[in-house]
């Protein structure tokens, strides 16, 4: 089968609402045939933090402090743990294919196998020591770098995930809810031992060079071609529909 | 002992359980009062998957008047796995372990 050719979309830095909008945005294209499978990658800004799916808002999150801190909350569409996008300390990254896309396995568990994948020959080509941790994590030296959650509707699947550039754990376990005031220390330094970043492995981490690397490590694994595109018309007039019915609405981020 | 006849002597119920493969289930239920007490409400909430995701509407459904045992339990989380769905990070096991928790 000849390679097939996929999009490749940089978007900068944007606001949670417009970045969860887009990954529903373009999946939704991908799936209609009006976009081609697309992988892409961006920041958060301002910061923020994602819950999955499944997580109560307010179980998971400080929103007293979000609030004075200026970060905002939002509900992702795939399952999965809170996140903290800090602005300028981690890409996120998001895939967007067909589910009958050849190659790409019927269940979840191995297709996060096969795209992680990708990641972690990303990982490599900046020399770090990285592997596969099921179900959805990625290690260095044992220590967590990257989280990816996937969701597969509207006969397509979507994966995103973090890839940690630096770590701010101090700020990050401000804006989550721990269990109990007196264990925040010592969750902060269980965690200090389990997270590390690119920045803390390596002492660098340019974003032009690790987006580079993580896309020939998609291209390896799935064979495939990537173009640097542009987001559609038609993209972004769903990104506003689907914001205004979804990610920016208080009935959505609040359902749970 | 119920007390006012169509007014609910809800008791709210929670419980957290990890499931081996670290995937965190959290449990909020409210129970009737009376004798044989069952699942008024229920919420889970967590950081695991579900495909489809808004399948965990319907076992929360599902699960909504079912008594406080086990093997009630069980045959519940047990037929909705058995459905059309593809749960990961936590399995029936996990599920129950997590409801028995908030009983």
């Amino acid at each position: 089968m000849a390679q097939q050719e996929w999009r490749l979309l940089l978007t900068g830095d944007m606001s949670a609402f417009d970045n969860m909008a887009l990954d529903e945005a373009v999946l939704r294209c991908v799936v209609a045939g009006a976009s081609p499978s697309t992988l892409r990658f961006y920041g958060w800004k301002p910061s923020a933090v994602s819950i999955g799916y499944f997580q109560g808002i307010e179980q998971e999150v400080d929103l007293d402090v979000c609030r004075e801190q200026g970060v905002d909350v939002i509900r992702r569409l795939t399952g999965g743990g809170a996140v903290f996008h800090e602005h300028g300390s981690e890409i996120t990254y998001s895939l967007a294919v067909k589910d009958d896309y050849p190659g790409i396995p019927k269940k979840v568990l191995d297709s996060y196998t096969l795209l992680c994948g990708g990641l972690v020959v990303g990982f490599r080509r900046l020399g770090l020591d990285a592997a596969f941790k099921p179900i959805n994590d990625i290690l260095v030296n044992g220590k967590k770098i990257s989280g990816n959650a996937q969701t597969r509707r509207f006969g397509g699947i979507l994966q995103h995930g973090t890839l940690l550039c630096d770590v701010n754990l101090q700020l990050m376990f401000s804006l989550l809810k721990v269990p109990s005031e007196k264990i925040r220390d010592k969750l902060i330094a269980g965690v200090e031992e389990r997270v590390t970043s690119i920045r803390r492995e390596i002492g660098m981490a340019d974003n032009d060079v690790v987006i580079q690397a993580m896309v020939a490590g998609f291209a390896e694994v799935l064979d495939i071609r990537l173009s640097p595109g542009t987001v559609s018309d038609e993209e972004l007039a769903l990104l506003e529909r689907v914001k205004e019915e979804r990610y920016a609405n208080p009935t959505w981020n609040f359902k749970r | 002992m119920p007390i006012q006849p169509g007014i609910s002597n809800a008791d709210v119920r929670f419980g957290d359980y990890k499931a081996i493969g670290g995937k965190l289930l959290r449990v909020r239920m409210t129970v009737t009062a009376d004798n044989s007490p069952v699942i008024q409400t229920l919420r889970i909430t967590g950081d695991f998957f579900m495909h489809p995701e808004e399948a965990i509407e319907d076992l929360e459904q599902l699960l909504t008047g079912a008594p406080l045992d086990e093997t009630a339990l069980r045959e519940r989380v047990q037929t909705f796995f058995a459905g059309d769905v593809q749960v990961v990070g936590a399995d029936v096991s996990d599920f129950v372990t997590a409801l028995l928790k908030a009983v």
